[in-house]
């Protein structure tokens, strides 16, 4: 079997599993752990995708995000527009927002960038704040409505939206473009030497990387019910780089994987109370102590030489 | 008018105390130390520890919380971060983790409430009309002092030049015979020893809770970049430009607006002149 | 700065990039507020009684850790219980890092150990299962939506008891709602909660709110304050309010400014603080410079132990008083050295004779808890007791069953007696629940001071301003 194929059956594999879990367990609980959980793989994968290959690592990707959730919160609440318009806004949304702060920063290297990202994705958080009239403040924006009022449809809808996140980065970053992403890493002024308009991908890059992290706002907002300025704090930037590392970076699916693992173990450690913070942490710092390179993708790495 | 004059150069104080540890160790060792706001919350919980629990004289304690940081500076940079030191987000993640780790520590053994650290100066005094309390006063003479003291330093010992040529070209340096490892422990102990001063002089008039280094940390990130990554003198700058401009939108606009200075000054400084008003492009 | 892309270049080479990863392990979902149970009995005390309260923090863990294992227990086996000996389970969401969170869960398990010693409700024992909300101010309101549906997806249990900030319970009331269980909110004062209530009954009508009062009919209280208090005692023209940046807080503060000038005061200032907020010097000398003769604040998750320091140490000669949570600790005196000396702020309970069962109340909760209750304790505890009266009076846990009988709650508390208006809606006024103005005084001790019906003490003024 080629490698390729391999992935794609696993890839098949996985959502089938993916899909099969909440309707066994039955818990509406789980099924809306889940929900959350993709979500953050959405992120993470989206996030992968510009910061993973172009080696630019961005510390405010929820800019994007919060860009996207409060534009459904804002259609859903204050318009009360269909909640599936969300899903085309919110990326168009995330998309501008890419663009506004992407031409100025993009020319910036290592820390610069990252600390510029930051930078707008906090004053971001400060303006829906001291804007509160209109984005209510620290409480956010509250009654937005859900998709269906099915829980387990909407977790369906959630997966359908990023099983066709991940495929559509896969083919990207698989195709001469994510070539391109990846020379730019390496070394971005042979690629300028080469004639390539390295300004232009790496744009790019950061316009689709919004896009999926917009879309999965409106899939968070819509779940949630409700949208507020902890979306655009950083520290949701860096939890799902911390997704990203345990899933293994530059993979696209490695992420996936490690969000999903993050989420449910956060949740998994409720029993500890006032503890769960340590035990998340120790084991966190076991995995990628002994794991380096990340759990999911270099696993999956192996099992698929197994497989062959 | 007084009361922006007076208070803008307290806050101005305080940040620059904090900025100039801050874009020390990065010019020395290229270290983005993101625990630099966890030297500030221990030195303010050291005082509180050793007059509270151990019960010494109050600027005995403030003495022994700032040597005690400054030595925890040095263990940080020896067994944490030299081990990292080639690549840049492994030592943001790894001074990441200790400003996690240094809070945790600190809402385990003191609680997440607010503790009170007793002021040095009770008085209040009359500033060009305006009421001014002694430890605000007390908190501006002694960043002049420290600063100046660093100046000193810097200037006109074998020490201090051995500092500057290291942040100048690190490879010259060495070549000349600099032991570069053990400068980089110096300025790590020294940067956290100022961190945890400010801490110790701030914390009568500040909230002393777990998550106090957060703040600080954003402001010393936001004077650094305004005023060049790895300049101190720019650091000095950036703290007065952005102290001043805080309170000047506090008293004349809104304190609401005040907190939003900071990142504004950083994503506007990355846009038009990454380098900052004193940094050296170059370096980087 | 090619060393940070090159890094990474090489697909993490082992080893070296090891430590990083460490690094970033460490990094929690939400940093600022989880695991911070352990030392609760150390934190709310003075430095004196530190022995003392030793004890009760050891007990506390103790007690935590068997919780933790009946929580676990709860989760797996719940279900699999036979149906006649389930006990009722009472699910509690709150911050259980925080003060008002923690009294909650203590004021609960009080009054449910009460009931399970006197045989439970209707022959079965209540039991209680705590879902941590994390701190809003950190956290946002996403620990909250999974508390709430862990309760109820997850543990089935009968009754949700908790909240205390307006925008989790906000958040969460969606999702109570689709779970259809019954909540009593004990802390969160926004009156756009129980207008849900009224709007959509059929959807909301789970929602009753048993403790504080809500925000609206608090800036009524405050208003009398300052028009009966303020300006009919002392006979100020001028006052200043103060207000942190929170949604409740905005409701608020238009309509007391409009409200004072209706009663013909002046209000120079009426402004806003973001919660992060360290230095009020600004606004002291702003308020000083209006020439206002009074300061109302109104703040819950700012920091008002350094504000509080802040205008003592300035000596700002404007005394100050409003809502001030954070101020309505017992503790609070001693937290801040003493410099809360004069300020007022509005309380629900205090250990003085409200109702005949207030001081014997207040002293059982201290006898077992070796600290003094907040307002969330005396709500926590009440809505056992009301959920507990509504189950025995419908004779089952159904919900419906149980909601017409909560509406027709008659129940004397420690705060005052409670029934439920339209809106699921505690009342208040004389005879019922009652927004306390507490003011700290010499050595530490709080007198009610407002309103003139149950005052137990006259007012004081800030030190650097009694004239001699």
């Amino acid at each position: 079997m080629s490698e390729h194929r391999t992935d794609w059956l696993g890839a098949l594999v996985v959502l089938v599993a993916l899909a099969l879990v909440p309707a066994i367990l039955g818990s509406s609980y789980i099924t809306g752990i889940m929900t959350v959980a993709l979500c953050f793989a959405m992120w993470a994968a989206s996030w992968d995708f510009m910061s993973g290959l172009t080696g630019r690592e961005n510390f405010g990707h929820s800019l994007f995000i919060g860009a996207g959730a409060y534009t459904a919160g804002f259609l859903n609440v204050n318009f009360g527009a269909s909640p599936w318009w969300s899903l085309a806004a919110s990326p168009l949304v995330a998309v501008a927002f890419s663009l506004v702060i992407g031409f100025p920063t993009l020319r910036l290297r290592g820390p610069y960038f990252a600390l510029a990202m930051l930078s707008g994705a906090a004053v971001m958080q400060s303006l829906t704040i001291i804007f509160s009239e209109y984005t209510g403040g620290q409480d956010g924006l509250n009654g937005l409505f859900p998709f269906f009022d099915s829980e387990l449809t909407q977790y369906y809808l959630t997966l359908f939206f990023l099983a066709a996140t991940v495929t559509t980065l896969r083919l990207v970053a698989n195709s001469p473009w994510g070539t391109i992403l990846r020379a730019i890493r390496g070394d971005e002024a042979s690629c300028q030497a080469a004639g390539i308009n390295v300004t232009f991908y790496k744009i790019a890059s950061l316009m689709i990387s919004a896009a999926f992290a917009g879309l999965g706002g409106a899939l968070y907002a819509h779940y949630q019910l409700q949208v507020g300025p902890d979306l655009f704090a950083v520290i949701l930037s860096i939890n799902i780089i911390i997704m990203v590392y345990v899933g293994g970076m530059g993979s696209i699916y490695g992420p996936v994987g490690g969000a999903i693992l993050l989420i449910l173990l956060t949740e998994a450690l409720r029993a500890f109370s006032e503890y769960r913070l340590w035990v998340y942490t120790l084991i966190l710092m076991l995995i990628l102590f002994f794991l380096p390179q990340g759990l999911v993708a270099p696993l999956w790495r192996r099992l698929r030489t197994i497989a062959q | 008018m007084a009361e922006i004059l007076v208070y803008g150069a307290v806050i101005s104080a305080i940040y620059a105390m904090l900025a100039v540890g801050f874009t020390l160790i990065f010019g020395v060792a290229r270290i983005l130390n993101l625990a630099h706001g966890s030297f500030y919350a221990l030195g303010a919980y050291g005082v509180y520890a050793l007059t509270a629990d151990a019960h010494l004289p109050l600027f005995l304690a403030a003495a022994v919380a700032v040597l005690l940081v400054a030595l925890f500076g040095v263990a940080v940079e020896r067994v944490l971060v030299r081990p990292l030191r080639r690549s840049t987000l492994a030592v943001l993640m790894i001074t990441l983790a200790v400003a996690l780790m240094v809070e945790q520590v600190l809402l385990l053994i003191f609680g997440s409430e607010a503790r009170n650290v007793p002021s040095m100066v009770n008085a209040t005094f009359d500033v060009m009309g305006a009421d001014v309390s002694g430890q605000r006063l007390l908190a501006l003479s002694g960043a002049i002092a420290i600063l100046s003291a660093l100046w000193f330093f810097m200037q006109r010992t074998r020490l201090g030049a051995a500092i500057l040529a290291i942040s100048q070209d690190a490879e010259a340096a060495q070549y000349m015979g600099i032991p570069s490892d053990r400068i980089f422990s110096l300025v790590m102990g020294l940067s956290a020893g100022i961190a945890a001063a400010a801490g110790v002089l701030v914390a009568p008039f500040q909230t002393v809770i777990p998550g106090m280094g957060l703040l600080p940390l954003v402001k010393a990130f936001a004077i650094v970049v305004v005023g060049g990554l790895g300049s101190i003198v720019g650091s000095i700058v950036g703290a007065l430009l952005l102290g001043y401009t805080e309170t000047i939108i506090a008293f004349k606009i809104s304190i609401e607006w005040s907190q939003i200075v900071s990142v504004a000054a950083v994503l506007l400084t990355l846009i038009l002149r990454p380098a900052g008003f004193f940094g050296k492009r170059a370096a980087f | 700065m090619r060393g940070m892309g090159s890094k990474f270049d090489r697909g993490c080479r082992s080893g070296e990039l090891a430590p990083a990863c460490l690094a970033g392990a460490a990094l929690p979902p939400r940093p600022q507020t989880t695991a911070r149970m352990p030392v609760r009995g150390s934190q709310s005390c003075h430095p004196h009684q530190d022995n003392f309260k030793e004890v009760a923090m050891r007990q506390r863990i103790v007690s935590l850790l068997a919780a933790g294992a009946a929580m676990a227990l709860v989760g797996s086996w719940a279900g699999a219980a036979f149906a006649d000996e389930k006990p009722i389970l009472i699910g509690i969401t709150t911050a259980i890092q925080v003060q008002v969170g923690r009294d909650c869960v203590d004021g609960a398990k009080l009054a449910i150990d009460e009931i399970n010693a006197q045989g439970g409700v209707n022959g079965r024992k209540l039991q209680m299962v705590v879902a941590d909300e994390g701190e809003a101010a950190a956290e946002g309101p996403k620990t909250g939506i999974a508390a709430v549906n862990k309760l109820t997806g997850e543990d089935h249990v009968d009754v949700l008891i908790g909240g205390y900030d307006s925008g989790v319970t906000l958040a969460e009331l969606p999702h109570i709602s689709r779970a259809k269980t019954i909540y009593l909110g004990i802390g969160s004062a926004s009156p756009s909660i129980q207008q849900k209530v009224k709007d959509d009954y059929e959807h909301y009508k789970y929602i009753f709110r048993v403790n504080p009062i809500n925000s609206a009919k608090q800036a009524k209280g405050l208003l009398d304050y300052i028009t009966g208090m303020l300006k009919g005692q002392l006979g100020y023209k001028r006052i200043a309010i103060l207000g942190e940046n929170a949604k409740w807080v905005q409701d608020m503060v238009p309509a007391m400014k409009s409200g004072a000038e209706a009663a013909g005061l002046q209000v120079p200032i009426a402004e806003f603080f973001d919660v992060q907020t360290a230095d009020f010097s600004p606004i002291f000398a702003k308020v000083k410079e209006s020439g206002a003769q009074y300061l109302m604040i109104i703040l819950s998750h700012a920091a008002s132990d350094v504000f509080v320091k802040q205008w003592y140490d300035a000596k700002v000669p404007v005394p100050i008083g409003g809502i001030d949570v954070k101020g309505q600790d017992a503790n609070f005196f001693d937290r801040v050295g003493g410099k809360a000396i004069s300020e007022v702020s509005t309380n629900f309970v205090l250990r003085a004779p409200l109702t005949p069962k207030t001081i014997p109340w207040w002293d059982s909760f201290v006898k077992a808890y070796n600290r003094a209750p907040v307002y969330t304790a005396s709500g926590g505890y009440d809505a056992v007791y009301i959920y507990a009266g509504a189950v025995k009076r419908a004779g089952s846990t159904d919900t419906d069953a149980v909601i017409k009988e909560l509406e027709k709650t008659d129940y004397v508390s420690a705060r005052g007696r409670v029934q439920f208006d339209d809106l699921h809606e505690v009342k208040d006024g004389p005879g019922f629940v009652n927004e306390l103005f507490v003011q700290w005084q010499q050595n530490g001790e709080r007198k009610v001071i407002w309103p003139k019906e149950v005052a137990n003490g006259k007012m004081i003024m800030p030190p650097w301003l009694v004239q001699n």
